[in-house]
């Protein structure tokens, strides 16, 4: 007897993306994608040494933008010092854009591809790294197929490897993509040092985000002075953000740090609540939103940490609770399924929130979950869910109480769906 | 200098052997997985060696500093 295969994600995959012009890497998207396009705009593959390089990611403070915002200037000082006593380090950018509401990397492979690579390879070469690996999206093929073009048409001094990352939520996570590197599973494997000491053959690896990448590219074009003329002055530069709806294409809009989140959300999200951080991120009202100004630390402090830069509106019609049931079902079938918490663990969570959904009392069960799942597994799936739904608690009582007592948000007329219906 | 269990999570099988010869600092959540409790006192690393030792599926370590994760870039 076969089972039934894993849920899907209540967001699916887009091949397309509605693109905006913005300040800094989305300027000139009308110039297309093509390396000549690219040095009309910026002029030549930028050169750079270590210690310059170090300066000026330093200087303007550039954080990862894979979701956990590390500090690029760290990452970067740590794999330097540990190509001193191991074998060369190499690159990787990440591009697998694993998490299916996200659109933003494969924004930057279908009109600015070349910044991407033009970061990355300058890293490298600073770095004494002479292999770059480009790790695509499984399930975007027309950002698979750009960047393939992209690399083509260059003519670099460092070898360009490229990897295609599998369907699995979990297949961007570094370790994950470690792995699939080296020829193995693209699973995540618990670090015992960060892979910028040591990762893939056990060389220092530097391993980031596409976006990460493209902020070092046009930080070494423009320069600190330019670089530092958006956002504000304690966080210099934009980010961007991916605004989602159900059965919408998805919209990537580069946001300066400073600006008010509230300007690229839509209309409809005044009546609805929002999920800030995507699937493992937390859930807004439109009141909390109002006033939020787009910051790493500015959102973390609100608790409201902005993630990879997914935003996702939900319907009008939709209700919260049940679009979380869908979500943490979706990703416990995305679980690498070998880390006995978030195998066991997840499935269970599911379970309890469905629950919740149909009106019962799982608030006990949930918050024993919780505990046990938080930080005990090789990657950070299980927390980020564990978020998600405490977020619901948290934000969202009214909604629980309205369930308890059978009725739902997404009510309309008698004949309405609780647990099932979510949008 | 602070001692810390560890799981290696994608190694581990619930064989329990670390809570049987740990259990002042191991606990079992429902699955049979360890649930590690704080850090290993100095008067327990003897035996959080054995245990290190014991599990059959390598999953255990024995580390000096606080755990960490690595994230996605």
């Amino acid at each position: 007897m076969t089972r039934p295969g894993p849920a899907p994600s209540p967001v699916p995959v887009s091949d397309q993306v509605e693109i905006h012009p913005g300040p800094a890497l989305l300027v000139g998207t009308a110039d297309g994608p093509t390396l000549t396009a690219h040095h009309r705009r910026y002029g030549p593959p930028p050169q750079v040494d270590l210690p310059t390089l170090e300066a000026l990611v330093t200087a303007v403070g550039l954080r990862g933008r894979g979701g956990a915002a590390f500090p690029f200037a760290t990452k970067l000082r740590a794999a330097a010092q540990a190509a001193g006593a191991r074998r060369g380090p190499v690159v990787v950018v990440n591009l697998s854009e694993g998490e299916p509401a996200s659109a933003k990397d494969s924004a930057l492979a279908v009109c600015r591809p070349h910044l991407v690579l033009d970061g990355a390879v300058a890293t490298a070469r600073a770095l004494g790294a002479d292999e770059v690996h480009l790790v695509l999206p499984g399930d975007r093929p027309t950002a698979r197929h750009q960047v393939r073009q992209a690399v083509a048409e260059r003519r670099d001094q460092v070898r360009v490897r490229l990897h295609t990352a599998g369907r699995r939520f979990v297949s961007g996570q570094a370790r994950a993509v470690v792995e699939l590197m080296s020829g193995r599973p693209g699973l995540p494997v618990t670090a015992w040092v960060p892979e910028a000491v040591s990762g893939y053959q056990g060389r220092p690896t530097l391993l980031s985000n596409a976006e990460t990448w493209a902020q070092v590219g046009r930080l070494l074009h423009v320069g600190q002075a330019e670089f530092q003329r958006h956002g504000t002055a304690d966080e210099a530069g934009t980010t961007l953000l991916t605004v989602s709806r159900q059965g919408a294409v998805p919209q990537v809009h580069e946001v300066p740090f400073g600006a008010r989140l509230a300007d690229v959300l839509p209309a409809a999200a005044r009546g609805s609540v929002v999920l800030v951080g995507g699937f493992h991120g937390v859930w807004a009202t439109w009141d909390t939103l109002v006033d939020v100004r787009v910051s790493v630390p500015g959102m973390d402090a609100l608790g409201l940490p902005l993630g990879a830069g997914i935003v996702h509106v939900l319907d009008p019609d939709g209700c919260p609770l049940g679009f979380t049931g869908a979500v943490v079902d979706y990703l416990a079938g995305q679980s690498a399924g070998r880390c006995g918490p978030c195998l066991n663990g997840l499935p269970a969570l599911a379970a309890a929130v469905r629950a919740v959904v149909d009106g019962r009392d799982a608030d006990d069960r949930i918050d024993r979950l919780a505990r046990m799942l938080v930080g005990r597994g090789a990657c950070a799936h299980p927390d980020g869910t564990v978020r998600l739904v405490r977020s619901v608690f948290a934000a969202l009582p009214d909604e629980i109480a309205a369930h308890r007592q059978g009725r739902c948000s997404a009510d309309r007329s008698v004949a309405h769906q609780r647990s099932g219906g979510f949008s | 200098m602070t001692h810390q269990l560890r799981v290696d999570w994608p190694r581990c099988q619930a064989r329990g052997l670390c809570y049987e010869l740990l259990p002042e600092i191991v606990g079992l959540d429902e699955w049979g997985h360890p649930l590690v409790h704080g850090a290993v006192p100095n008067d327990l690393l003897a035996h959080a060696r054995s245990a290190v030792r014991a599990c059959p599926q390598v999953a255990l370590r024995l580390v000096d500093a606080p755990p960490r994760r690595s994230a996605g870039g």
